[in-house]
């Protein structure tokens, strides 16, 4: 295994780490939007989200990845193959973090929001404010599991073309003829990564755990 | 958009074998997973630290990396080391063994959660080590495991499809190649999405038909 | 004692309040006189943390209606008729109110400075150094100006129920509800909250309290009512409420709520 080719799967797995943080992120955002539509009191929308959820959680990624890269351009919009991989991996793991951010949304001690009442904050503000930022800490591991699942995720956008740490092994095997060294290490890397990010994850667990007063 | 679904119906046949193709590689596959995670978490319970220290870094590493990489390491890597397979069979067995990786750590969760007490009280009726473990153990943690296990069998259901990635004609290839063929993508995909989230809404209700029935063993805590 | 002719704090008339087919409070009729506390005594399930919470709009009374100041809160009578009032009617009327719960309710993520500046400038649209100097002087008149910059976790029982006086008095209420203020705390700590309501009524502040410390409510109530299965069955100063020969009920209620100050009157 040449140094030359080392690199290049440590270049290509920094743009897996940059795809799988920008997924992350942003299926959390959209994962609290769709979880706060799920535990509305408005019928419709609920309905609408809880359905979201299960599509999502019930279909593969691959498929799901698949879909959306043709649905795009059909619907008019000619994005380039790792934007429409992003967009299916957030819309994937939105659903994911909607179910985790769910439970944590009914931990929120009832006694908390009333004080919100009280003090005159709007239904929005009372979301904002006091429920969003306990629950996400209340959620932390949950959420942290999900990002180890995005990050195993993103090796399937690879399938459509997208170059990324699995995508660039693939092509390095298929040169080389090597594929046992490549995927060995590539695989030695995302469990690198693996590491980084569960042990980022334990620390953020104990610097923003919510410590029952 | 043109929702054209008599154009695939033509496929039925084709999607029919595939389906089946499918659901067989998930029950073969949830099978060998369940026996190779109990193998697995019984070994690290009573093997030894070699054996415990050995198992334990293979299972942190199937479990910490993608199972694209496995799939590929196996089907692709494998004949460097002697092992050539057919890609069906290469998929099963990376999918048996990614399933019992995580399979092994739900029931390794699941015999700690079984109270000392019980297995206490087995061995003061005289029941040896293998005994306690078949008739005491076990039965006790299958109950305990039954909802992470549902999730780990419903999430096979969903990589079985990443089989597809090395030819496997299971649902994802052929409805995917049909979409292909007809340049229909969309209502292909469509139809390959309806199929695995009907799979999927079946497993997770078999599930929890289990769970409940089962919940009459459950250690009151 | 004379009776006020000021408007009083409060009005309660004819408040009912059913949860499903359980009636929790019968025909209740109270009023809380203005700058004087008035304490809400009687046994669990007699429906005293729920008339609070009414008076709070926590709970929707079933029947009857409340004014806050001599303004409708929740529902008004138009017309002969009980309408129910829109939220922005309601506004106004409930931030003349502040409430302190029994379990403090401090929000675990802010600290005791971010815990009685956040209405100020989430609500009230201050700027953070308005905000900041206002809750300063609070958390200083509950006497925990040295400790603002502390989580709720990093604080006692006692401190952060204080913290939560000073958050429920940074909005300026002209009526402060207190849910049995002092009943999770530590016997130790009760003392330090009781002692900043005192502080409180004494600075004239129309207060509300529901409280099993009968012996605070001995000497700081200026009003006492003694609720009992959802119905007031006394209700006066507290030296006519306590005067024996006593009511059957609250003597049965008084002998399991016997504490140190309240020997006296045993």
């Amino acid at each position: 295994m040449s140094w030359k080719l080392f690199t290049l799967l440590v270049q290509a797995a920094g743009a897996t780490a940059l795809f799988s943080a920008v997924a992350v992120a942003a299926g959390i955002v959209l994962g609290l939007l769709v979880s706060g539509a799920v535990l509305s009191h408005a019928k419709p929308l609920s309905a609408a989200a809880r359905l979201y959820v299960s599509f999502f959680r019930g279909v593969p990624l691959l498929v799901q990845l698949l879909l959306v890269y043709h649905l795009l351009p059909v619907l008019g919009l000619n994005v380039s193959s790792a934007t429409a991989a992003i967009i299916a991996l957030t819309l994937c793991t939105a659903a994911y973090q909607a179910e985790n951010l769910r439970g944590a949304f009914l931990s929120v001690p009832r006694g908390l929001i009333e004080a919100a009442e009280m003090v005159g904050m709007t239904p929005w503000q009372r979301f904002v404010r006091i429920e969003a930022p306990i629950a996400l800490r209340l959620a932390i591991p949950a959420l942290l599991n999900e990002a180890v699942a995005i990050l195993h995720a993103s090796a399937l956008i690879s399938v459509v073309g997208v170059i990324e740490l699995t995508k660039t092994a693939r092509d390095l095997a298929a040169s080389t003829l090597e594929p046992l060294p490549l995927y060995a290490t590539a695989g030695l890397i995302y469990l690198v990564m693996n590491t980084v990010l569960v042990q980022g994850g334990r620390f953020a667990e104990r610097r923003y755990k919510v410590r029952a007063a | 958009m043109n929702f054209d679904f008599n154009l695939v119906a033509g496929y039925l046949p084709a999607i029919g074998w595939a389906a089946l193709t499918t659901i067989g590689l998930w029950i073969v596959a949830l099978a060998a997973s369940i026996v190779i995670g109990l193998a697995i978490a019984v070994a690290r319970l009573h093997g030894g630290l070699l054996v415990e220290a050995a198992l334990r870094l293979v299972v942190e590493a199937i479990r910490g990396t993608p199972f694209l990489i496995q799939l590929f390491l196996l089907y692709f890597g494998g004949p460097f080391v002697g092992l050539t397979m057919e890609r069906l069979p290469a998929g099963l067995l990376a999918l048996s063994v990614f399933g019992g990786c995580y399979m092994s750590e739900v029931f390794r969760t699941g015999i700690r959660a079984v109270p000392r007490g019980h297995i206490e009280a087995a061995e003061c009726v005289g029941l040896d080590r293998w005994q306690i473990l078949r008739r005491i153990l076990l039965p006790e943690m299958m109950v305990l495991v039954l909802p992470a296990g549902t999730n780990i069998a419903v999430g096979l259901i969903k990589e079985t499809a990443v089989l597809s990635v090395i030819g496997v004609p299971e649902l994802t290839a052929v409805i995917s190649g049909i979409g292909s063929e007809t340049y229909a993508f969309v209502e292909a995909l469509t139809l390959l999405s309806l199929c695995y989230w009907a799979l999927v809404e079946i497993c997770a209700r078999l599930g929890r038909l289990a769970e409940q029935r089962l919940s009459l063993y459950r250690f009151a805590a | 004692m004379t009776a006020s002719t000021a408007i009083p704090a409060a009005q309660i008339e004819g408040l009912d309040k059913e949860f499903g087919s359980v009636r929790v409070l019968d025909r209740i009729n109270l009023t809380i006189p203005a700058g004087r506390v008035t304490c809400l005594i009687g046994p669990s399930g007699s429906g005293k943390s729920t008339l609070l919470r009414c008076l709070a709009m926590l709970e929707e009374p079933s029947a009857g209606i409340i004014t806050i100041g001599g303004r409708p809160l929740g529902y008004a009578m138009e017309n002969g008729k009980r309408v129910k009032l829109t939220p922005a009617r309601n506004r106004e009327v409930h931030s003349q109110i502040g409430m302190v719960f029994q379990q403090f309710n401090l929000w675990p993520h802010m600290t005791a400075l971010g815990n009685v500046s956040e209405a100020l400038t989430t609500v009230r649209g201050m700027s953070k150094a308005q905000a900041k100097e206002i809750a300063m002087l609070k958390l200083t008149e509950v006497g925990l100006a040295h400790r603002c910059d502390y989580y709720p976790a990093q604080l006692s029982g006692g401190q952060q129920q204080r913290v939560a006086i000073a958050r429920a008095l940074a909005l300026e209420p002209k009526l402060m509800l207190f849910d049995e203020p002092t009943s999770s705390l530590d016997p130790e700590l009760t003392g330090e909250v009781l002692n900043v309501m005192r502080k409180l009524a004494e600075a004239g502040m129309s207060m509300v309290v529901v409280s099993h410390e009968i012996g605070f409510v001995a000497s700081v109530a200026s009003k006492v009512a003694f609720l009992d299965q959802g119905r007031i069955l006394l209700d006066g100063t507290p030296q006519e409420v306590f005067a024996k020969p006593r009511h059957p009920r609250l003597a049965q209620f008084l002998d399991t709520y016997l504490d140190r100050e309240a020997v006296m009157l045993a």
